[in-house]
């Protein structure tokens, strides 16, 4: 136990200062299935990253083990929090991923359907709030102040994102497009290191596929954050990600930029299987 | 500028505060009831029965809180009302404590139980806090059956009206609005709690758990609140019911108690403070204050029943979120015709 802890440090003093998150070594497999092998990379500050690869090779079973909804078999998880310090997130709970800085969105768009867009993006800030419960009971000004003070911050991302005019409407009922934007902005309300996106562009069109990519690019900019997603779509990812990193039964193929990637035989191979000789 | 960007964000507030008004004025119109009793329009046991009701309000909205925001099943309400009743029963009889003592004690032990039962519960998923709450109902239900010595057994306990800390007495109409100003506090901390980051968190929980721990919110910590806010609502309104009823026996507390407020729920309104009250006065009110002075209808033995099955199932099949929709889509229907009608006098 010892040794390990002091294993983890050493590594952890080894990450260099303008990395957010390593991933070293991360398995978990489900039976006998290895659904992630030994994944290693990083992820700079302000850096956009892509992880892409075909049906099941696991790109959502990493994202659930970074923020901790599966409890890797084995590997680290190092992430830069907001203090600056680099922590192991393996083995905390998934509702503290957040405080550590680190956001993300969901697959199926997992909002609130009976509370309208502002509430729903107000949750996004729940670990912001700052009064106790009963101040909240009795609606003392502490709750009040805080309140206000979220919900100015709400419809400021609501603004930017260019859903002010919609925010009072139940999310129930609302397209798609707009589901997956009111998922984003959640995401900024809580002062993100990391954002990961679980398939933003899926079920968009091609205008809001080509939208998505000067929203995430600003939100880059704006919020001083890096950006993981994963992606099917080639194009989007080629467009949008600074690096990219490829994929196949759970094990990595080829980190490297754009070009890089699509020059890459591997990944030509995993995507479109060997042509028969 | 800024100042004036508060201005217009506080505003909306504003007028969200005022469900305020009509709860009071809720209140107040159930505060008219002992003056038109004393005048004789209305009869004497009639402020019994609205009593009642309004006691089975206050547990109906804890319990609609649990279900409708943190989406967890309680069966255990009758027990904890029981709980509340015998302690406030004992500790101002036996041991001759003041009103407002008694009452923060009889609240405060239910509430440790249930957080007792919620820490071991909560932690699976599933309907398991559904059968925690069972058992426990049932042993307290035998409890007050068998310890003799604190709640008199099956001859049943009795207690005072409430005898306040200055060595008041209230009387039967004193109480009565002790219990309608102590239900419309209930219903104003109801509203504050749903419309805070605490009633958002419980939404978000209810509505996709990973979601929630996604945002940060721990389900475990959330869930226990809802339950004890649950608790502690049930305890509260056992403790008024033996003040005012001035009697408690075993029998009262069973689970056919526990699934009448469940009934409340149902048919009244899930999430809806304004269904709750509803709910309580079809549930507790009809059978009492109309069914049973029906000529035939009226003999039917446990006609109650009856009245609540039938009804659920109409609910269920008809207005399955509850009969407070009625008058929403009525509001609306209404709204929508009077726009017509502006458009075609133009």
């Amino acid at each position: 136990m010892n040794s390990k802890m002091l294993e983890s440090k050493e590594n952890i003093e080894n990450i260099d200062d303008d990395v957010v998150l390593r991933l070293d070594d991360l398995s978990i497999s489900f039976g006998g299935l290895k659904a992630v092998d030994s994944l290693t990379f990083d992820i700079k500050e302000k850096e956009i990253f892509g992880l892409i690869g075909p049906n099941g090779a696991g790109k959502t079973t990493a994202f659930n083990c970074i923020t901790q909804f599966y409890k890797p078999d084995r590997g680290s998880v190092y992430f830069r929090t907001n203090k600056g310090e680099v922590e192991n997130l393996v083995g905390k709970k998934p509702h503290e991923i957040i405080k550590k800085g680190l956001v993300r969105t969901f697959q199926n768009v997992e909002l609130i359907k009976e509370l309208t867009v502002l509430q729903n993006v107000l949750v996004g800030s729940h670990i912001e709030f700052k009064a106790s419960l009963l101040s909240q009971i009795l609606r003392l000004p502490k709750a009040r102040k805080e309140e206000i003070r979220l919900r100015k911050k709400a419809e400021e991302v609501l603004e930017y994102m260019g859903l002010h005019t919609i925010k009072d409407q139940l999310v129930a009922g609302q397209p798609y497009g707009v589901l997956k934007k009111i998922e984003l902005a959640r995401t900024l309300m809580c002062n993100p290191r990391l954002i990961i996106l679980d398939e933003p562009a899926a079920g968009l069109n091609d205008s809001e596929t080509f939208a998505l990519i000067r929203i995430v690019r600003g939100i880059r900019d704006r919020y001083n954050c890096s950006i993981l997603l994963v992606e099917h779509d080639m194009r989007f990812v080629t467009d949008l990600c600074d690096r990219i990193c490829a994929i196949s039964f759970g094990k990595l193929i080829f980190v490297g930029t754009p070009q890089e990637i699509q020059a890459n035989e591997q990944v030509q191979v995993a995507y479109l299987g060997k042509g028969d000789e | 500028m800024d100042k004036k960007k508060t201005e217009r964000m506080a505003k909306p507030k504003r007028k969200a505060g005022n469900p305020y008004i009509n709860y009071i004025v809720f209140g107040l119109i159930m505060l008219m009831l002992p003056i038109l009793v004393e005048k004789e329009v209305i009869k004497y046991s009639y402020l019994t029965i609205v009593a009642g009701i309004l006691i089975y309000s206050i547990v109906s909205l804890g319990l609609n809180f649990l279900i409708g925001y943190s989406g967890l099943v309680s069966l255990g309400t009758a027990g904890f009302m029981g709980l509340g009743a015998y302690l406030s029963a004992y500790l101002t009889i036996n041991l001759k404590l003041p009103f407002e003592i008694s009452l923060i004690i009889s609240v405060a032990i239910p509430m440790v139980l249930g957080i007792l039962t919620g820490l071991v519960s909560l932690r699976i998923e599933g309907y398991y806090l559904a059968i925690a709450t069972l058992v426990i109902s049932e042993i307290l239900r035998k409890a007050f059956g068998e310890f003799t010595a604190v709640t008199n057994g099956f001859s049943g306990k009795s207690a005072g009206f409430p005898k306040l800390l200055n060595g008041k007495v209230l009387d039967r109409n004193s109480t009565y609005i002790l219990i309608v100003v102590v239900l419309v506090i209930v219903i104003m901390i109801t509203h504050n709690l749903i419309n805070s980051y605490t009633g958002r968190a419980l939404s978000t929980m209810r509505g996709s758990e990973a979601a929630a721990q996604a945002m940060g919110i721990n389900i475990y910590r959330y869930r226990l609140l809802a339950f004890a806010v649950a608790v502690a609502f049930a305890a509260l309104a056992g403790v008024l019911y033996v003040h005012f009823i001035k009697f408690s026996h075993p029998n009262t507390w069973t689970l056919l108690l526990s699934l009448n407020i469940l009934a409340v729920i149902i048919i009244g309104g899930v999430r809806s403070i304004p269904g709750t009250i509803l709910g309580a006065f079809i549930v507790f009110g009809i059978p009492d204050l109309v069914l049973k002075n029906l000529p035939v209808i009226g003999k039917i033995d446990g006609i109650p029943y009856i009245f609540t099955g039938v009804l659920i199932i109409v609910v269920i099949l008809f207005y399955p979120a509850g009969l407070i929709h009625i008058w929403f889509n009525l509001k609306r229907a209404i709204f929508s015709l009077r726009k017509k009608g502006g458009n075609d006098s133009e």
